[in-house]
């Protein structure tokens, strides 16, 4: 997942771009208001962490000028001062959930995967399609009963396909989704994951769970089994 | 605005007095004035025609002409230049007889002898005219008895008499006005200096309390003073409370953050890695008593003139904004407050708590939240949860106003500690009971409409 760190205390964004690199994401991280509205001009995230004291340009004003610009990416306000009007008009603005400061990264953490699984429409934090199961909160897939062992990245490869699997995946968006942006992008690297994780997840040939389109790229939807 | 505001009271109330008093004793004087002179005027009138009335009594036929008895009834007709004359005229304006006052007199009065010749007068009947220096009654009669002969008669009486009456009558007037108006100054400025007495007394307690010599205003004022001198009294109520809540707050702030910090140094000069959890629980501590202090010093501000507020509308906005924090749950969440409900109360504190007591409700319920509200001179709110609720024991505590942060456990405690702690510093109060949807209600209460 790529998400967008707003921050402008150094120490804090750096605690934010570690954990959040940590926990499998692709992070872009701005320390003012400006910079934070020219990522999300620039750049598709799945998530935006903003911070509401921000300088040359508030946090407010960022999730507007995001939410002018037709991004419904979730975004989730840090708000050191605990203030309610501060909540109301910043959820009033556009954002989905508020933390407040200080907080556990913990807590940062499975808020930001919940607000990713339901901008992609699913509820609960295990995401089942057909036989597959796929555990985001513990990042865990299975098949049937059964546990796959996966790498964090076909993990990263994975989720982000079984999120996504009401529509077609293209191998570019699933590079800059993943990678860092100065990452060598070279698709052949997606090529052998997705044929990796297609050998891990359906070893015997029969569910075809990663179909391949033709010129568009990968959508997950295995063969509905008996 | 500005400019007349710098005008004194004291000077706004002589002023006004002053130009009322001038206007008013002045069109008196007029007035006065006017009818002593149009009295004065009006007796000459009288006098003339009783002189003429007494003429025609006194005449006697004489052929076609008149005569009159040597002596008159009116010893000034007989006196030169007395200052009263009469001539009588026939048909051709000729004189055929004048009083023995005109007879010596000099050439003017000669002239008052003639009847005008622009006179035209109706047989029968009175004419008045104010001439030079003297004022004149004409009447012209027809006598029956001799042929009808026409006659005119002249009575004419020197002003200088009765200018002189009208003269010293305005000096009287004059000075009596003026003893008037000295007198009535003298008791307008006594009435200013006493009515504002009260005034100068209360700016002198103003500086006495700012300088530290008087700790209250008191409470002997004049009824429209009173107030003012109350809302003074509470103004230095709340300053000298929340001087004390600020000490108490700082007391306890550097007491319950100093513990953890010496074991935070003995820890760290210890160098036991195990002691991880031990800083951890202390960091946990620290952050918990920073919250609560902070959530505290800002209720603790005296709120004496709050502004109205309608719960109605915030509460919506708060309804909507915590629907999008809790998508993931899902909660019927619904209002009964009477869109013209107002209480008294600012509006970012009723947000506040309203703020905390919905989060708590949506956090802790199942499927259900709702709000209710009783008007009156004490607001009530009530927000009903369909979750575990509050066991009794513990409502108390969770309440605790003024509790050390280091005794409040994290969440929703902090949560209804600060809500009890705003609403107190209104005047108002926070209660946990049990709610009729199984789970907790809390009930806000806050000053309403007085009235």
């Amino acid at each position: 997942m790529r998400v967008l760190v707003i921050e402008d205390d150094a120490g804090l964004r750096a605690q934010l771009v570690e954990n959040l690199k940590d926990a499998g994401n692709v992070v872009d991280a701005a320390a003012d208001g400006d910079e934070g509205v020219y990522f999300g001009r620039e750049f598709e995230y799945d998530a935006a962490v903003v911070d509401l004291g921000l300088p040359k340009r508030d946090g407010i004003s960022v999730i507007k000028a995001l939410r002018g610009l037709g991004r419904s990416l979730p975004i989730l306000i840090l708000t050191a001062r605990a203030h309610w009007q501060d909540k109301v008009v910043g959820l009033e603005a556009g954002a989905d959930d508020y933390l407040t400061k200080p907080f556990h990264m913990e807590e940062l953490r499975a808020r930001l995967n919940a607000l990713m699984r339901r901008a992609a429409g699913h509820a609960s934090p295990v995401i089942t399609v057909g036989a597959f199961a796929l555990d985001t909160a513990r990042k865990e897939a299975r098949v049937g009963d059964a546990a796959v062992e996966l790498t964090a990245f076909e993990y990263r490869v994975l989720e982000y396909l079984v999120i996504n699997a009401a529509r077609v995946v293209s191998k570019t968006e699933l590079t800059d989704h993943l990678y860092e942006q100065d990452f060598d992008r070279d698709s052949n690297v997606i090529e052998v994951f997705i044929g990796r994780l297609r050998r891990k997840l359906d070893p015997d040939g029969d569910l075809n769970p990663i179909r391949t389109v033709r010129g568009q790229g990968y959508r997950f939807s295995p063969e509905e089994s008996g | 605005m500005a400019q007349t505001s710098r005008i004194g009271l004291r000077a706004r109330l002589l002023l006004t007095s002053t130009l009322v008093l001038g206007l008013g004793l002045g069109l008196t004087g007029w007035v006065l004035d006017r009818s002593f002179t149009a009295g004065v005027v009006a007796g000459a009138q009288e006098q003339l025609k009783l002189l003429i009335y007494s003429l025609l009594g006194a005449a006697e036929e004489d052929g076609t002409s008149l005569r009159f008895p040597a002596s008159l009834l009116d010893p000034r007709l007989e006196q030169p230049e007395s200052g009263l004359y009469a001539s009588v005229s026939d048909a051709h304006g000729t004189v055929i007889w004048q009083s023995r006052s005109l007879q010596f007199g000099n050439v003017a009065s000669q002239q008052l002898a003639k009847t005008p010749s622009n006179l035209k007068l109706v047989p029968g009947s009175f004419e008045f005219r104010e001439t030079d220096g003297y004022f004149e009654m004409f009447y012209r009669v027809i006598w029956e008895a001799n042929g009808d002969q026409l006659f005119t008669f002249h009575a004419v009486a020197e002003q200088t008499p009765f200018r002189s009456a009208i003269a010293s009558f305005r000096r009287t007037l004059l000075l009596g006005m003026a003893a008037v108006v000295v007198a009535l100054m003298g008791a307008q400025v006594l009435a200013v200096a006493w009515g504002l007495r009260p005034v100068g007394v209360m700016a002198a307690r103003v500086r006495a309390v700012e300088a530290g010599h008087r700790e209250r205003m008191g409470d002997d004022y004049p009824p429209e003073l009173s107030g003012l001198a109350r809302n003074i009294d509470r103004f230095i109520e709340h300053e000298i409370s929340s001087r004390d809540r600020y000490r108490t707050a700082m007391d306890d702030l550097a007491h319950s953050l100093k513990t953890p910090l010496a074991v935070f140094r003995n820890a760290l000069s210890s160098g036991h890695a195990e002691d991880e959890k031990l800083l951890r629980d202390q960091l946990d501590r620290m952050e918990t008593t920073v919250a609560h202090q902070l959530s505290r010093a800002m209720a603790a501000r005296p709120v004496v003139l709050a502004g109205w507020t309608a719960p109605a509308p915030l509460t919506e906005r708060l309804i909507k904004a915590l629907r999008t924090a809790y998508i993931a749950k899902d909660v019927t969440a619904e209002h009964h407050i009477p869109a013209d409900l107002v209480l008294r109360c600012d509006e970012r504190d009723l947000m506040e708590m309203l703020g905390n007591l919905l989060e708590n409700a949506f956090k802790y319920c199942r499927s259900k939240v709702v709000i209710g509200a009783e008007g009156g001179s004490t607001v009530r709110l009530t927000i009903d949860d369909d979750g575990p609720g509050v066991p009794e024991h513990q409502r108390v505590q969770v309440l605790a106003r003024g509790a050390r942060g280091d005794t409040v456990e994290s969440g929703h405690g902090i949560g209804l500690a600060v809500v009890a702690e705003l609403a107190s510093s209104y005047r108002g109060g926070l209660t946990i009971g049990e709610s009729p949807l199984g789970g907790a209600r809390v009930t806000l209460e806050l000053p309403g409409n007085t009235s």
